[in-house]
């Protein structure tokens, strides 16, 4: 008899085989997180390399100050959503403080960034706009899409030239307009969106610029507001989003305009109305590491640097990456079943990196994903290099190890 | 330039689907794209890009969304050339 799970047998056969092999790359748990760069799965320390922790503020004593006071002042949720009881002085003074940071007038802070984009993109796209999307986008922004009736456009990654062939292909849209969403600095490969050309395509065309700041927003731009600001665009661009669970090192999400309209969204975005609002914790944190990110060109030079240490590191172990120095370093492996093996080797040998395999990768590639940390410091790197150079001269080993496995399984 | 035929689109597609069969699957109207040859999802939207380039239509992810066969890919592209 058939049952409802049926469905996933060929994923289940993929987990399988990476449970053989090690353990399940998708489901680590840790035991404790001592630091930014530091955790602990059983009695074994952990040197943290795949967090996002990328200004690493989750241990700042005044982020920890600003929410534990929260905690005090306000309790522990907020049990409603923004439209409801969930608005708490704490929500609109973040508000605030990040519509300042990047010069806009209009932003809104949401529970998670993946309900950020799912929300913005969703309230902004009406049945007659057209979404033009970047083929490598992040799953919340191909999901903000679905939850439109607008029609959605993909276009070649990172090219300005193939979305204007794309908007010239479609011509003029009745009674819509043409929405770009786009990353600025893509969390698979770590590789960064020329913003500046896409301002013009986008703006030659009539449309509106939508940028995904999640992995950019604290670590590039003189002040930190991401790519846009680096490439000396910020005033021009539409929209940004970005996420609290990266640079500002809490939980939760924001979309920031240029159009001060972007506030009747509020009124229409399902996954800001229906849901509670982040907890007074999570914002009061958030709130404290804006603050630390406008003051953080120090935390932005040394993540630099240290980004720069490791590309260079991995380069001369004739590594394939697959991007420029920046903070996401993924290490191109020849498939699915090496990268999960070469994974559990590292993370047995006291690194956690992010085991990153298709469909959530661009080009159907096998990714080690390294993301670092201000916090990181030189030595920190060394050892990434160090078990990289380990992983180059124990596959041989591994390899006999892993047929070991996958025998005793049988 | 005359129309393509639904043999010619049909043909284009098998050409297309070459680097991501490395099984070498038998292709027919009927093979499912994702069910049965076991294209990945974003490996489906990559494909409809090279067939928009090839005949210089704009096909939206909400109608690929609604293909599953290699048949209904080749009549959504008839069916835009026709427009």
């Amino acid at each position: 008899m058939s049952t409802l799970f049926d469905k996933y047998a060929p994923l289940q056969a993929r987990v399988d085989m990476m449970m053989k092999i090690g353990t399940d790359a998708l489901g680590v748990k840790f035991d404790d997180i001592l630091s930014a760069t530091r955790g602990r799965i059983d009695n074994r320390e952990i040197l943290l390399a795949g967090t996002n922790n990328y200004l690493g503020l989750t241990f700042d004593p005044d982020c920890m100050a600003a929410a534990k006071k929260a905690v005090d002042d306000h309790g522990t949720g907020t049990t409603g959503s923004r439209v409801a009881n969930g608005t708490y002085a704490e929500h609109t003074d973040l508000e605030h403080a990040l519509a300042e940071h990047l010069s806009m007038p209009s932003c809104i802070v949401f529970t998670t960034g993946y309900q950020t984009n799912l929300a913005a993109i969703g309230g902004l796209a009406g049945d007659k706009d057209v979404i033009f999307m970047d083929a490598d986008a992040h799953a919340c922004i191909i999901d903000g899409t679905r939850l439109t009736n607008a029609s959605t456009i993909r276009f070649r990654h990172n090219s300005p030239e193939d979305l204007d062939k794309r908007l010239k292909r479609l011509g003029p849209i009745d009674g819509g307009h043409p929405l770009v969403v786009i990353e600025g600095l893509y969390s698979m490969f770590g590789d960064i969106a020329p913003v500046d050309e896409f301002v013009d395509v986008t703006h030659r065309h009539g449309g509106y610029l939508y940028i995904d700041e999640a992995h950019s927003y604290g670590v590039f731009g003189p002040t930190g507001c991401g790519i846009a600001e680096d490439q000396g665009v910020l005033d021009k661009v539409d929209f940004i989003s970005g996420t609290f669970s990266k640079s500002l090192a809490s939980v939760g999400g924001f979309c920031a305009s240029r159009h001060k309209e972007f506030e009747i969204t509020r009124k229409v975005m399902r996954p800001y109305m229906f849901t509670a609002s982040a907890t007074p914790s999570n914002i009061s944190a958030a709130r404290a590491a804006v603050d630390k990110v406008k003051q953080g060109a120090h935390l932005r030079e040394n993540l630099k640097a240290r980004a720069e240490q490791l590309h260079r590191g991995l380069s001369e172990l004739n590594f394939d990456l697959c991007a420029d120095p920046s903070p996401v370093i993924a290490v191109r492996r020849p498939n699915e079943a090496v990268a999960a093996m070469e994974w559990n080797w590292l993370i047995e040998n006291g690194v956690y990196v992010n085991l990153a395999v298709p469909p959530g990768t661009p080009q159907s590639s096998s990714l080690l994903r390294i993301s670092l940390s201000a916090a990181h410091t030189k030595t920190e790197i060394d050892a990434i290099i160090g078990a990289f150079k380990g992983l180059g001269e124990n596959q041989g080993e591994m390899m006999q190890s892993m047929a070991a496995k996958l025998q005793a399984a049988e | 330039m005359s129309q393509p035929t639904r043999e010619q689109i049909y043909h284009k597609i098998c050409e297309l689907l070459k680097p991501y069969n490395p099984q070498n699957r038998s292709i027919t109207l009927q093979s499912g794209i994702v069910s049965d040859l076991e294209v990945d999802s974003v490996a489906v939207f990559d494909l409809v890009m090279e067939l928009e380039d090839h005949y210089d239509v704009s096909i939206s992810m909400e109608q690929v969304s609604d293909i599953k066969t290699v048949g209904e890919l080749v009549n959504c592209v008839k069916e835009l050339l026709e427009g």
